[in-house]
């Protein structure tokens, strides 16, 4: 059995001990014949990360991390080879006595997973299916027509449906992980607010208690229109997880899918020990998992020094802050400093590379020595989550001073609200839920209060990247999902760079990628020069993974006219032979077949295609059609088709006049 | 700006008007402006470059089968061997109209000297036939683009994206990109998009349509039987991607291109978009293409060159220069978009169009 090596104390202060998990009931289920154990709370996940899994397997020769937005699908073992009982590792909860394999494409050889290291499922992720989820394809179970559907569990979303259901109507509330509340905790508190456990805990608990709101956990929407929702959902029944595809139908449906942490540009920035701040703060906070002794933050959000503060309070050593902005002010950064934490500005990791073991990583910065950590939490800033908006149809721009996409314009039926219509504050996202519904049901709206603190003590977040083009080990992943898109090689410009070595990773283009393009890809795109920033919300908008929810048309019938009858002159023809030509019944002297578009010469020897003077129509039930010009037909002419390279004489047999057609007895 | 206004603005995205810019300017001595832009690394294709296409009229092969060397060569000069691929394109087709289009097709192409070679039924879906052209040439315009676009920075020809156009009556084009402001004499407009854009709609000819056009991008499927496939019934192309995915565009909306595609594409696994985009093209109501000055006296427009347009660019700009030869004085003559049906019929195939769900 595997033990826990990365779970914190039952003790641990600051909310760090794991909210989800009930230490009294321990568990153990295998994953892919391993004995793994976690505690009654956790998800198939979580309990395989602080087992110390934190491998999924290999790209390129190189490792990737197992992360939350990068896991392979799983399955009960008896249910292996169906592909539609396939469920999320991240929101599966982990079942005591069950039987797991992953199904994530090609497998490595079951002899050679024996001796490799014990922190990998071992998958061979250069196969594009290994993180493939199989129920986009599957067609959705129709549920009870709601009013009112809010995709997102987090503050605004329980703010919408709170105010939804206070409006008398019926609300379906879907929320992805396995909790409500969503991310505020690692946001924490402005002057005069509650904390964010209060508040969340608040709200979920009065969102739970309503009658006219029905939650939905583990529950992940992928694909809307106007009036419906389609989501995969986990639930248990017989004491199994089971998913299954739904469709909602509902006239209004409120977005409140929060906003993603953007994966930093640099090489080596999916190796296993490399994780995001907020997917570490949250693993922490719900499931009490901490991997790595030692930590190394780099960043370009405030955010995450406040992630550094609360590891020293649990302590867990933070070697240094690498913050790519010169001079960033921040309540949390002040925190940091008089926990004597080194902070390093103005710069950003160029490489991070990963010891034999995978155990300890070696943070390479422009100029300078290596720093060394077992972990770096890296934060590339934050993009709002319009992926479903798009998918609706909705339109964003990129915002230059945000380095970020926002949404613009509305779509009939459907709101966004919370991060992901680009609130920032906790109050304003609370806020924006209750704006949601309100403009959905057309009330007069009111004015929000986002209070953003000014930029003189809090300074804007930015970006996190290597804008150099430098040899590197590992690949720089454009996202943390799981397309595994690497950073496009330059277009070749010289004779010579035919000679420049080319991964295999690398895309020659993003427009060749043949996955869809996250928004965190697509604001990668845009910080890198890659998408020219007027263009982003018009990529956005192409490259989301569409599935529409109409039934399946028909294919488009084919408008081609019905033919005209034997004596048919098709348009491409017209004049082709002269205003006089004329469809004749030919035969071919030594009687073969003479397909439509054979060439007919006066000359058996000609082949300039210009001085044809027929052409072979079609083959009907009374013979072979050819269209010959007028003055090619005389007493005694001589005609040749020319048939795959060989030249055949006809002989006439019939004339066609017009569309009535007179055969020559 | 400069005092003096430029000879010609060539408007588009595409090869083609890059090309008809550089050469305009390095060839025929003319100064040029490019207004277009460079998007071809970062959105989804709306059509390809073919060295080949769905044409009947020898005429028109005889055209291409001069150019496609000259234009090849031009390349390889500009973006040497990466701009393009030698690729076997499969011409297919499943409606009796279409087959017997397909067979004038493929036996033209063979007159012209390409290998043809019918494509065994095992290969293709139910009821379809098959033309596989052998050694075309694919532009890849990823690469091509950047290239193409040093070139005319090299050339001087200045690339602009601009935030006003006015196209005068008589061709002239006065532009405004952020603080500059820009003039031609005579406007080229040399893609669908620009004409749809930009082309006065008084001088709008009868000949042209507007039509829906959907790309779709599949996540990876089973290979597809050629690397490029076009099903001649509806002018669909399947490009398969280097990643996996196709590429396929066609005409109609998302949803019936979609529903078309399933049929299209081989194996039973469902169809997972990684992209579409539903844009619109211009047809001729002849399937023929069409060039010349709107009206008679407006901006020139280039129409209706489908896969091959890039191919015939050299061609082209003798034309738009002044300088033909005779036989493409001949074929861009009797192809003026003022053609009546009091003029020789130079009707080319023309594919069914889906329906714009």
């Amino acid at each position: 059995m595997r033990p826990q090596i990365n779970r914190l104390s039952a003790d641990t202060p600051k909310g760090l001990a794991g909210s989800a998990i009930d230490r009294t009931r321990p568990l153990q289920f295998h994953l892919d014949g391993r004995l793994v154990s976690g505690f009654a709370g956790d998800t198939v996940l979580s309990a395989v990360l602080a087992s110390g899994i934190d491998t999924a397997g290999s790209h390129l020769d190189h490792r990737v991390g197992l992360t939350h937005a990068a896991a392979p699908p799983i399955a009960y073992a008896t249910q292996a080879d169906n592909r539609q009982r396939a469920l999320p590792m991240h929101r599966t909860p982990a079942l005591d006595g069950a039987e797991f394999v992953t199904l994530g494409g090609r497998r490595s050889w079951s002899w050679t997973r024996l001796f490799q290291p014990g922190r990998t499922l071992g998958l061979d992720l250069d196969d594009p299916h290994a993180f493939g989820r199989p129920w986009l394809s599957a067609e959705g179970t129709r549920q009870d027509v709601r009013d009112v559907v809010i995709v997102g569990g987090g503050v605004a979303g329980l703010s919408a449906a709170l105010t939804a259901a206070r409006s008398g109507l019926t609300v379906t509330l879907i929320e992805a992980s396995p909790q409500l509340g969503g991310h505020s905790g690692l946001f924490g508190t402005q002057d005069g607010e509650d904390t964010p456990e209060a508040a969340m805990a608040r709200l979920a608990t009065e969102v739970l208690t309503n009658p006219a709101i029905t939650v939905h956990l583990s529950t992940e929407v992928f694909s809307l229109r106007q009036g419906m929702v389609r989501a995969h959902r986990v639930e248990m029944a017989d004491g199994c997880a089971r998913g299954d595809v739904i469709d909602i139908e509902a006239g209004r449906i409120v977005l409140a899918t929060g906003a993603g942490e953007r994966l930093p540009l640099f090489a080596g920035n999916r190796l296993p020990g490399v994780s995001g701040a907020l997917e570490t703060y949250e693993l922490a906070s719900r499931y009490g998992i901490w991997p790595g002794r030692t930590l190394v933050l780099a960043t370009a959000s405030n955010a995450a020094y406040r992630l550094a503060v609360l590891a020293r309070d649990i302590g867990v050593p933070v070697e240094a802050i690498i913050d790519s902005r010169p001079r960033p002010n921040s309540r949390f950064i002040d925190f940091s400093r008089a926990y004597g934490i080194h902070q390093i500005t103005g710069t950003v990791p160029v490489e991070i590379r990963a010891n034999t073991a995978g155990s300890r990583l070696s943070i390479v910065l422009d100029g300078g020595d290596p720093l060394t950590a077992e972990r770096l939490v890296a934060c590339g800033g934050w993009q709002p989550d319009l992926t479903l908006w798009h998918v609706a149809g909705g339109a964003s721009r990129w915002n230059d001073a945000l380095s970020r996409l926002e949404p613009v314009g509305a779509l009939a039926g459907i709101a966004l609200a919370g991060s992901a219509a680009g609130y920032f504050t906790r109050q304003g996202c609370i806020q924006s839920g209750a704006d949601a519904i309100d403009a959905l049901l057309g009330r007069e709206r009111r004015p929000l209060a986002d209070p953003i603190i000014d930029p003189l003590y809090e300074t804007p977040d930015a970006t996190l990247v290597d804008h150099g083009e430098r040899a590197a080990a590992g690949p720089t992943y454009l996202d943390a999902g799981p397309s595994l898109l690497t950073r496009p090689a330059p277009p070749p410009r010289h004779w010579y760079d035919v000679f420049r070595p080319r991964g295999m990773a690398e895309l020659p283009a993003l427009s060749e990628a043949s996955h869809p393009l996250t928004l965190e890809t697509i604001a990668a795109g845009v910080t890198l020069g890659l998408i020219p920033p007027r263009s982003a919300g018009i990529v956005a908008q192409e490259r989301v993974a569409l599935i529409p929810l109409t039934p399946e048309a028909a294919p488009a019938a084919i408008a081609l006219p019905l033919a005209d009858g034997e004596a048919e002159i098709p348009d491409f023809l017209q004049d082709r032979f002269g205003p006089d030509a004329r469809i004749h019944t030919i035969l071919p002297q030594d009687g073969r077949r003479l397909g439509a578009g054979a060439l007919i010469f006066a000359d058996a020897d000609a082949l300039e295609p210009l001085a044809a003077v027929g052409v072979v129509l079609r083959t009907t039930g009374a013979g072979i059609r050819a269209l010959l010009a007028n003055d090619a037909i005389h007493d005694g002419a001589a005609l040749f088709v020319r048939d795959h390279g060989q030249s055949v004489a006809i002989i006439l047999v019939g004339r066609a006049f017009g569309s009535s057609l007179q055969e020559l007895a | 700006m400069s005092d003096t206004p430029a000879d010609f603005a060539v408007f588009g995205s595409t090869p083609l008007a890059r090309l008809l810019a550089g050469l305009l300017h390095q060839v025929h001595g003319r100064s040029t402006l490019l207004v277009g832009d460079s998007h071809a690394r970062y959105r989804l294709p709306r059509e390809i470059d073919l060295s080949v296409g769905a044409m009947t009229r020898p005429q028109s092969w005889a055209l291409l089968a001069a150019s496609v060397p000259e234009t090849t060569r031009l390349l390889g000069k500009i973006a040497g061997r990466h701009g393009w691929n030698h690729v076997d394109p499969l011409f297919f087709a499943e409606t009796p109209r279409a087959r017997e289009a397909l067979g004038h097709i493929g036996h033209m192409a063979a007159a012209f000297g390409l290998s043809t070679e019918a494509v065994p039924p095992s290969l293709l879906g139910p009821g379809q036939e098959g033309v596989r052209m052998r050694d075309a040439v694919q532009l890849h315009r990823p690469v091509i683009e950047p290239a193409l676009d040093d070139w005319l920075d090299a050339l001087g020809v200045p690339r602009i994206v601009p935030d006003r156009v006015e196209l005068a009556p008589d061709g002239a084009a006065s532009l405004a990109a952020g603080d500059e402001t820009y003039a031609a004499r005579q406007a080229i407009l040399a893609d669908d998009a620009s004409i749809i854009a930009y082309l006065p709609l008084r001088q709008w000819p009868t000949l042209l349509s507007r039509q829906p056009m959907s790309t779709i991008l599949t996540t990876s499927t089973a290979a597809l039987a050629a690397r490029v496939m076009a099903h001649v019934d509806t002018g669909t192309v399947l490009v398969q991607q280097e990643r996996g995915g196709v590429a396929a565009i066609g005409p109609g909306g998302l949803a019936s291109a979609a529903a078309r595609l399933r049929t299209l594409l081989p194996g039973p696994q469902p169809l997972q978009h990684a992209g579409q985009v539903l844009h619109q093209v211009l047809a001729t109501e002849d399937g023929s293409p069409a060039f010349g000055r709107a009206a008679g006296a407006g901006a020139d427009i280039i129409v209706g060159l489908g896969s091959v347009g890039a191919f015939i660019a050299p061609a082209l700009s003798r034309w738009l220069a002044g300088v033909p030869t005779p036989q493409e004085a001949v074929w861009f003559g009797e192809r003026l978009v003022g053609r009546g049906d009091t003029l020789t019929s130079v009707a080319d195939y023309r594919p069914a169009w889906g329906s714009a769900a």
